[in-house]
Parts: C-alpha cells; structure tokens; sequence
C-alpha cells in the first residue's frame, strides 16, 4: 500500500506525462497528429484563459485559439528548445494573436469600452484552478505589488487589456514617453521580483 | 556576433532601448517594433533583456486562470490537420547530440537542434520563468547571428519567398510567421473554402480563402524549382485586368504555399506565371495555373 502510494507521488512529480511539451513540439513539427492532441490538451486551457482575459468575448476567444493551435501546428518547425521552454513559445505567441486580433477587429474597439484597470485579482475564481496556477498567480501577484501604481496600471493595460503604449497613455492621462518608461521600469522590477534573470 | 550587421537606425535622437518593455508586452505598432528589432539587430545587452523581458510577460500570461475550451474546438482542429502544411525542418541534423545538456557552447550556430532531441537530456517543468537560466536562454535565444540565419532560410527554401523580403534574413523569419498566421487564419474561418486544380505537368494546386477575412492562399504539390532569376507570382485576375499577389520560389518537393498579398474578392481567379526574379509589373508568360475562387 505505502509502495504503491510512493511510485504513484513519483510518477506524478516527475513523469506525470509520458512526453513533455518540448518533446511533444518535436513530434508535431514531424507532422504527428497524436502528439498535437496531446500538446492541445495539456495547453488549450492556458491559452484559451490567457486569450479570454484580453477578449473577453468567448466564441472570439475560442476562434482565436484555435488559430493559435493551426499556428503551433504549421510554426513548430520554427521553436527552438535552447531558446526557452514551449509554454514560453506557445503563451508568446498565443498574446500576440490575441492583440492581433483586439488592434484588427472593431470587436476589438467594442471591447475596448468594458476594461478598465482591472487588476489581476479579478476574476481569478476559475474552476479549472490548480495548484500549480495558484502558486503561479500568488507569485506574480505579490511581484506585481512591488511595483509603482503607475507601472502596475500601465502593465496591466498593456498585458492584460491589449493595448497599444499610445492607448495606455491616452487611458491614464500621461505622456507616451512616460509610458515607455514605466513600461521598461515596471517590466525589469517584475523580471527582477520573479527571477527570471539569472 | 558584434560587428556583423551594423543596422543602427537614426530616429531623432530618442534611445529604441526604452522600447522594450512596451516590446515585451506587444504594446508597439509595427513601425514601432521593426524599428526596436533593428535595435536588437546591434546590441547584445538589448537582446538578452528583451528575452528577458518576454519571459516576464510570459509569466504575465501563467498568471491568469486557465480556461477549458469546448470539446468542438479540439474535434475541428484535428479536422484541419491534414490539410494544414508546416513548415519545413529547418534541418535535420541526423542523430544530433543532446547539446542541451553539453551546454549552448557546443551548438553551432546554424544548427537547429530538433526540439525532440534537444528536451531529451533536460525536461524542463511547465511552469518556471525562475529557473535562473533565463539570461543564458537570452544568449541562446539571439545565439544565431545573421550568417547563421540566412542559412536557416535557405535551407526553409522550399519555402514562398517574398520578393521583398529576400535576402533579409531577419525579416525573412517573420515573413515566415506572418505567412504561418495567414493561413491559420483562411484555415480556422468560419467561411474557409477551398478549390483544387492540377497544373499542366501533373501538380495539384489548392486556393483555400476566406470571404470573410478577404484573404487566400495557395498551396502546390511539388511545384518544380526554378532558376535562380526566376520567381513565381501570383495575380488577381478581374475585370481590370492583372493585379500582382507576390511571388514565391519553390523547392520543387513537398507542398509549396504562400498567402496571397492584398485582399481577395469572391470569384477573383486566381493566377500563377513565371516571370523573373522579384516579379513583373503585369504577367510577361502565360499562367502555369488558374483557379477561381468560387
């Protein structure tokens, strides 16, 4: 009982997935279909969240993950894994699309009426939490509330609300070039706060 | 890496270094991140914080709740799979080293190791900007300078070349994305269609498009390569008459595609002709290949 408890931890701490994502990445780029299944299935639910809070509309949403999802499958060829991990490749390009599509669409400027400085807190009741998203919000959470209430307020509605620097700058009455600035400032404090440099 | 490619690029004075959180967070317009990646172009310390920056944002996005997608999302993708091209292997090292693990010194820096093989020695755990390996990623990440990445490109020759785009390796990669994008876009269209021919010589060619987004595209098997003074282009042929869609080469094996420039009208008959290299004004030969998008 105690033995079978302990290869079960085991298998969930190391090996949970019998590839991981990279690993996945590298079959799909050979065209394996299985692999992409199983690359969605451990990565829609991320992208789709990460989407959904830019567009908020959800039919949009889930369109524009999918196209997302036809990129990674036509793109994968292009991610390098000495470059960073494939969450890393797949949110990048998961954020890009979706600001694509709030700059392109006139759903995008609808849309633009409803957000105001939402903080990150918001929202954040989803069933689908885990532990490991949990953790991660706290982190970011707490790295966020280091920063000045200009440099959070400018970095939420850039990341989290898609827009443009000039946007944000119209939005909090402030000079373009003070945006820049608080946008690079607030943006070395979070990479500091999360370590992400070494 | 320092010296090569000198792209500094006057903008009145104001330091591009400032961009880069905006860059990071995708909050330029495009002038704005051309501008910023020329920058990149000549700077090492700005590359290795600008990859840091875009794993910060990164960690942005980990940050919010995941959300379940409805079951029809995944069902109509794998639908789409097969009709879908990727693109080319960059290369196909045979057997390649697990250089991850050996560290980045021992990658050359044209060889792009197959993620496969490069996550076989290193898996690393979703969730973690804060692995504290970021900055050497950084390095890695920029690692290619332009000799190496014009031989990435040739090597993706199979694939459309923009004519605008040739021998700017640096744009060629995102030309290259932009195209990717392109066609995810004509694929995942509510409206996508497609309508299928065969060339002269025996070569099945597709137009898929979408109405909605006034885009298409076309796919050839196999298209036979051409010299090197000659590119493919592709035209809109309507009631006035021929209007250029951009060119594109081929390897002359596998599928061949490229995303038509401008905008796409229903029923516009789509065109290939071989004209020479870079593309005419209006078509110097006949169409190899014409399909009506209706």
């Amino acid at each position: 009982m105690l033995g079978l408890m302990t290869a079960d931890f085991d298998f969930d701490l190391e090996s949970t997935a019998p590839a991981s994502k990279e690993e996945l990445l590298g079959r799909v780029a050979r065209g394996d279909e299985a692999a992409f299944g199983d690359l969605y299935d451990q990565m829609a639910p991320r992208v789709l969240g990460l989407v959904k809070r830019l567009l908020v509309d959800h039919a949009q949403s889930e369109e524009v993950t999918q196209e997302i999802f036809l990129e990674i499958w036509q793109s994968a060829s292009r991610y390098e894994a000495q470059r960073g991990g494939a969450s890393t490749w797949i949110l990048t390009m998961a954020h890009r699309r979706a600001v694509d599509r709030i700059r392109s669409s006139q759903a995008g400027r609808d849309r633009d009426t409803k957000i105001g400085i939402r903080d990150l807190a918001v929202e954040y009741d989803n069933v689908s939490e885990t532990v490991e998203t949990r953790i991660e919000h706290e982190r970011v959470e707490k790295a966020m509330s280091r920063l000045t209430e200009l440099q959070r307020q400018a970095i939420s509605l850039a990341y989290y609300g898609g827009l443009s620097h000039s946007e944000v700058a119209e939005r909090l009455h402030i000079p373009l070039g003070t945006v820049k600035t608080r946008l690079r400032d607030g943006m070395i404090r979070l990479r500091d706060e999360l370590g992400v440099a070494s | 890496m320092t010296g090569s490619g000198n792209n500094r690029v006057d903008n009145g004075g104001e330091n591009p270094g400032e961009l880069s959180g905006a860059y990071a967070l995708h909050a330029l317009n495009p002038d704005e991140a051309a501008r910023y990646e020329a920058h990149l172009a000549s700077s090492e310390q700005a590359r290795i914080e600008a990859a840091e920056l875009s794993d910060t944002a990164v960690a942005l996005g980990l940050a919010t709740a995941p959300v379940q997608p409805s079951a029809a999302v995944k069902a109509s993708l794998m639908a789409r799979l097969a009709s879908t091209p990727q693109l080319p292997l960059l290369q196909a090292p045979a057997a390649a080293p697990a250089a991850s693990a050996a560290g980045p010194a021992s990658v050359p820096p044209d060889a792009v190791e197959t993620p496969a093989e490069a996550s076989a020695g290193s898996v690393t755990p979703t969730v973690s900007p804060s692995r504290g390996t970021a900055s050497e990623r950084a390095r890695q990440r920029w690692f290619r300078g332009p000799v190496g990445m014009l031989a990435a490109a040739a090597a993706a020759a199979a694939l459309f070349v923009g004519g605008a785009f040739a021998g700017q390796a640096f744009n060629s990669d995102q030309f290259q994305q932009q195209q990717a994008a392109g066609l995810a876009q004509i694929n995942s269209a509510p409206d996508s269609k497609r309508a299928s021919t065969t060339t002269a010589d025996g070569h099945k060619a597709t137009l898929v498009w979408s109405v909605e987004r006034k885009l298409s595209a076309l796919l050839v098997d196999d298209l036979p390569a051409l010299p090197s003074d000659k590119d493919y282009q592709l035209w809109y042929i309507g009631g006035k008459g021929p209007v250029s869609a951009g060119t594109f080469d081929s390897s002359g094996t596998g599928t061949v595609w490229r995303v038509l420039d401008g905008s796409m009208t229903f029923g516009d008959l789509i065109g290939v002709t071989v004209e020479p290299k870079g593309g005419s004004r209006q078509p110097t030969t006949d169409p190899i290949i014409a399909i009506q998008s209706s």
